[in-house]
């Protein structure tokens, strides 16, 4: 297909590359700064005690200690991302509710001493019994973990469309599994860090985080500070993956110590920590029931999810719900039913992930696959069959404006020569199928939408102004591509100045896949209009129909005839002689249904729009060991069109890793409270040597509201490479495997199961 | 970071390290490529008062034929020696446990002395000190309990190094000069079989050489482990076949390596042999597979190794 533009869709290079694997780029633990002091956090020992008394007394005697800060130095002011779910104080008040959980502060001179300074507090604990599962924690009689929250239930969700029990009476054939899969953990590169730096009555901060705006909000209502005072700033941020979206108590731990003693303050935890002390991923337990009718039409799904949710809410609401949506955005149920209990134990705490829910979408695929094969269907016939499409609406009530399930599920099979492969496959090799479609964006009230401001400069060079963040992805590049393909200008002559809480306005943040969609909208239409002030001054300067002039490579020119050309600075300097320098302002708010609530009312428009894919995975399973590897693997995503293909490409290779390669190896461990693989030695994230031979397929939808067509880069690879895997494995052996991640010691046992007569 | 303060020793000849280590009173500790002690040092789990870095102890890292055996130098880096001939073309086994060792980054740091001398390793026990603090030290920490297996009184922390196992196979031996005067043993004689403390040496020995028998042997090595590179063994298998018999050292699923002889390595001898080891193994859940599906790896692997090597020495 011929390009129609410049640099869009372009392999162009992204702006941060240079300076990443150079070295070059800092990220917060590099900061340095005028009479800095270094902090350290002391953290409970016990998975559940009462806090008789905290004595600080001593550490703060010692020789180079300049503060302590305790949850008394704070304001009582509990986190939660709702009004109904605020829960988590940061620095334990009354409780401790797991091993690790921030207790005090230190800020010294040196990291030695602050640690030396730890060991001088003393606290005095009334431990408490504990749970550390879902099953334990809402049985009759266990211990209560927080008041407010009977059974431990932290966050019901509850969806019920149609008539389900009439439905699943009429079913052809009905099939009821359960799928478990461990909690991950995010494995960023960076583990967390934060400077806090106060002085003259403003906080500047700078973490690794997706969403500056939301992270300034959270820590001025916790430090009772006006909003504009609390000031998060640009830093490079090394992984989220959902680690990131939301306040972390070292965020407030570092803030109270410099307010306390006014100078910068760093904290950088450990890797232990990171993985302990930051968020987690949730371990759920998924039992899915299917009705289909004797053609394979699905008519009735009934869904019971546990999610162990650790010590506080989170992002609660939105992670229980999140996996079910996905499922609904690609495939149409009639009737369906989705019971989500988010409890709480005493482990650590935890977020939302970019793979979030594998247990319920590997176990929705598995089982549409058993489901298939029951009723002699090709797995891929039953998901073309149930498929959304284009116009039609989801279970609870979103339009689905462009893509729809068929074009990535029939580009994916023809390029894994799916048709081909499915038959006659030797012994011990398998192909499967994943699919998934996900929103780009969700409702986040008015901070649902994008701002984005553009100035040019008297060099013609330009300045753009976004309060797009970029956490490893790449979307700052995504914001300079979108600009340089309006304003005909090379990407170098783009300055973006980002995610700065006092430049920047309201953006929803690297979460939600809004990045492109919302944020890329925003500066394209910023862009449109700069543009727009261009043309009509050079088009009186030149004497020539605006609209036969555009702007290519820094000069105005007539699209007609191009010998009639002008130097884009020369039209600047003319804006600033007559006192109207090129400036615009271009905002985007997605069309979504702003009643639409988690809990209360889970339904209406979730998002602007949504992108669709297909995974396949070929694996072969050594039947003696339980090894599975996976020597191909073929993903197809639409994302509505590539602003920057190689950035797509890379997305998906990643999610492949994430999620697909991942599904075989990555759980976190535990004995009771205590994580037992807190490192990169024993927590497993895949290889560059595990990884399969990988073809990409960028489906095209051209989307009617994004930017040149585009919605998100990747990420339903990320929901849906598991599910691939996890089918290849049960094509390859006839027996599903539903203990997540497929490590060998599990698919024996399924197999000793099977053998045993019991799958 | 390492928060323990200790003193950093560089000497030049094997009599000053060990002069120096007596200074400080079994309180000091060798390093050669640091790969297993810096991140033990890290953790706190070893806090020395001094480190006597052995770097510069120049004869220590030369690999040569000496008469019946090559020799050696425990500072030999593990990539260097994979690649040295000696070593490819005559000890297969040991080629392939090398190759199976870590990731070649660490393998150009970490030596083959170091490797045999890497402390035994537990989920339980290789943890920050905040961990291992809340959770109440165990038997290896000097506490009173075992963390991995509730009620125990034995320490069930595996030896897990790669090479280990080859090395018995290849019936090498080691040679160590210590305070009191230089010894040579064979390898498996290296071992007390207490995972808590599992070396069977007098304080201040230092490894200066292992022995191989200097004959051209068939063998080849399996490893069981989660992904690809980097990751410790859950269980190795090692096999090497002479021209009248066989041996099969099975390691990381204890405190040492079990070693059998297999007189005639047809395929009939070898299910009572693997059965030996397997009886002396004991395997519990201190690592990220499940303890009876380690124990049960042992006979698949030792077949196919043991078969693939057959076939390929006929
Ligand atoms: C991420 C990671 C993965 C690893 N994976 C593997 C693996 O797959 N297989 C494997 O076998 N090992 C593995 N290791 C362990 C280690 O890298 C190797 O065993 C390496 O060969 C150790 O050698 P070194 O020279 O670095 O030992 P060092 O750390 O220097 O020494 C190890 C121990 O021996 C003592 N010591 C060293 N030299 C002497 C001497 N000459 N005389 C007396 N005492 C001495 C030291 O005091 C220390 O207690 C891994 C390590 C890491 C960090």
């Amino acid at each position: 297909m011929e390009n129609e533009y410049t640099i869009l869709g372009e392999r162009m290079k992204r702006t941060d590359s240079l300076a990443k694997v150079t070295g070059a780029a800092t990220f917060t633990a590099d900061i340095k700064l005028p009479r800095m002091l270094s902090a350290k956090v002391l953290r409970s020992p016990h998975a559940h005690a009462r806090i008789l008394n905290i004595d600080t007394g001593r550490a703060e005697k010692l020789p180079g200690v300049k503060a302590v800060v305790t949850a008394a130095d704070a304001h009582g002011v509990k986190w939660g991302v709702f009004k109904y779910t605020q829960d988590h104080p940061m620095l334990a008040m009354d409780k401790v509710r797991y091993i690790g959980e921030d207790v005090a502060g230190v800020a010294a001179v040196d990291e030695e001493t602050a640690l030396r300074a730890l060991d001088l507090i003393t606290v005095e604990y009334e431990p408490l019994p504990a749970v550390f599962n879902p099953d334990d924690a809402m049985a009759e009689g266990a211990p209560l973990i927080h008041e407010e929250y009977a059974n431990n239930i932290n966050i019901h969700v509850h969806i019920d469309v149609g008539d389900v029990d009439a439905a699943f009476n009429q079913a052809h054939l009905v099939r009821e599994d359960t799928f478990e899969a461990a909690g991950e953990a995010y494995s960023t590169l960076e583990p967390y860090a934060v400077v806090a730096s106060y002085a003259n009555g403003f906080l500047d901060l700078w973490m690794p985080n997706a969403g500056p705006h939301v992270r300034a909000k959270a820590l001025s209502n916790m430090l009772k500070m006006p909003l504009n005072k609390v000031r998060v700033r640009h830093i490079n941020v090394g992984g989220h993956f959902g680690a990131r979206s939301e306040v972390s108590p070292g965020d407030l731990v570092a803030a109270l110590l410099s307010i306390k003693t006014g100078r910068p303050v760093k904290l950088a935890l450990t890797r232990e920590e990171n993985a302990a002390c930051t968020r987690q991923i949730h371990d759920i337990k998924a039992t899915i029931k299917t009705g289909v009718k004797k053609d394979g039409t699905i008519t009735a799904k009934d869904f019971r999810v546990t999610y162990d949710g650790g010590a506080y809410s989170s992002t609660g609401p939105i992670a229980t719900s999140i996996p079910y949506y996905v499922y609904e955005e690609a495939y149409r149920f009639p009737n369906v039913r989705y019971n989500g209990y988010r409890v709480i134990t005493n482990k650590g705490i935890r977020g939302m992930y970019g793979a979030h829910g594998r247990a319920f979408l590997c176990g929705n695929e598995v089982q549409l696959d058993m489901i298939a094969q029951e009723l002699g269907m090709d797995p891929m016939e039953i998901r073309l069959k149930n498929g959304l499409k284009v116009g039609e609406e989801t279970a609870t009530k979103s339009v689905i404006i462009s893509g729809g399930l068929e074009a990535p599920i029939r580009q994916a099979a023809e390029k894994a020569r799916w048709a081909k492969k499915r038959i006659g496959l030797p012994e011990g090799e398998g192909i499967g199928m994943g699919c998934v479609a996900i929103m780009c964006g969700f409702p986040m009230g008015f901070r649902s939408g994008s701002t984005c401001y553009v100035k040019i400069n008297d060099d013609g060079q330009a300045t753009i102004v976004s309060g797009i963040v970029d956490t490893g992805m790449g979307n700052e590049s995504m914001a300079v591509q979108i600009a340089s393909e309006v304003l005909g200008i090379p990407p170098e002559d783009i300055n973006l100045v980002n995610a700065d809480t006092e430049v920047t306005n309201l953006d929803p943040g690297a979460y939600s896949q809004a990045a492109s969609f919302v944020g890329g909208n925003a500066v394209k239409r910023a862009c449109e209009e700069a543009k727009r002030q261009i043309l009509t001054l050079a088009a009186a300067k030149m004497d020539h129909a605006m609209e036969d002039l555009t702007i290519k490579d820094r000069t105005i020119v007539s699209r007609t005839d191009p010998s009639k050309r002008m130097p884009l600075r020369w039209v600047v300097r003319e804006a600033f002689f007559k006192g109207e320098p090129i400036a615009a302002t271009g905002a985007y708010m997605p069309k979504i249904s702003f009643d639409r609530e988690w809990i209360k009312n889970p339904q209406g428009q979730m998002a602007g729009t949504y992108s669709f894919g297909c995974s396949i995975a070929e694996v072969t399973v050594d039947r003696e060991t339980g090894k599975i590897c996976i020597p191909r693997f073929t993903a197809a995503h639409d994302c509505g069109n590539p602003i920057n293909t190689m950035a797509v490409e890379g997305q998906i290779e990643g999610s492949i890793q994430q999620a697909g390669v991942a599904v075989l190896t990555e759980e976190n461990r535990w004995s009771d409270g205590w994580l037992l693989n807190p490192d990169l030695l024993e927590y497993k994230v895949p290889l560059a040597c595990d990884m399969p031979e990988i073809d990409t397929v960028i489906v095209r939808s051209n989307d009617p509201e994004g930017p040149f067509g585009a919605k998100e880069g990747g990420l339903t690879t990320r929901m849906n490479a598991y599910s691939a895997v996890a089918c290849a494995a049960h094509s390859a052996l006839g027996v599903p495997l539903k203990q997540l991640p497929l490590t060998p010691d599990r698919v024996l046992k399924a197999l000793d199961k099977a053998k045993g007569g019991d799958a | 970071m390492i928060s323990s303060e200790f003193k950093y020793i560089c000497p030049k000849s094997i009599e000053e390290a060990l002069e120096r280590f007596g200074e400080f009173q079994g309180e000091a500790v060798y390093l050669s490529g640091g790969t297993d002690l810096v991140p033990r040092m890290k953790l706190g789990l070893k806090k020395p008062r001094a480190v006597i870095d052995l770097k510069d102890v120049a004869s220590m890292s030369t690999v040569a034929e000496e008469g019946d055996y090559i020799r050696i130098g425990s500072l030999a880096q593990l990539f260097q020696l994979k690649q040295t001939d000696l070593v490819s073309n005559r000890f297969p086994a040991l080629a392939a446990s090398l190759e199976a060792t870590s990731c070649e980054t660490l393998q150009v740091r970490g030596t083959i002395g170091g490797n045999l001398l890497q402390n035994t390793r537990c989920l339980f026990y290789n943890q920050s000190e905040f961990w291992r603090r809340s959770k109440g030290f165990c038997l290896k920490m000097g506490g009173e309990k075992c963390n991995a297996v509730p009620g125990a009184k034995k320490c069930f922390a595996n030896y897990t190094s790669d090479n280990a196992p080859a090395l018995c196979t290849l019936q090498a031996e080691v040679a160590f000069a210590g305070p009191n005067g230089s010894r040579r043993f064979k390898l498996e004689s290296l071992y007390t079989g207490r995972s808590d403390d599992p070396f069977d040496l007098e304080p201040g020995e230092i490894l200066t050489d292992i022995f191989v028998p200097n004959k051209t042997v068939a063998g080849g090595y399996e490893k069981l482990r989660v992904r690809g590179a980097v990751d410790y063994p859950l269980l190795g298998v090692a096999f090497s076949r002479g021209s009248d018999s066989g041996r099969l050292a099975v390691g990381a699923v204890g405190p040492r390596p079990y070693t059998v002889e297999l007189n005639e390595p047809a395929q009939d001898a070898m299910g009572e042999a693997v059965a030996t080891v397997i009886n002396q193994v004991k395997t519990v859940e201190n690592t990220v597979l499940e303890s009876a599906y380690r124990k049960r790896m042992i006979p698949v692997l030792a077949e196919r190794l043991i078969k693939k090597v057959m076939e390929g020495a006929e």
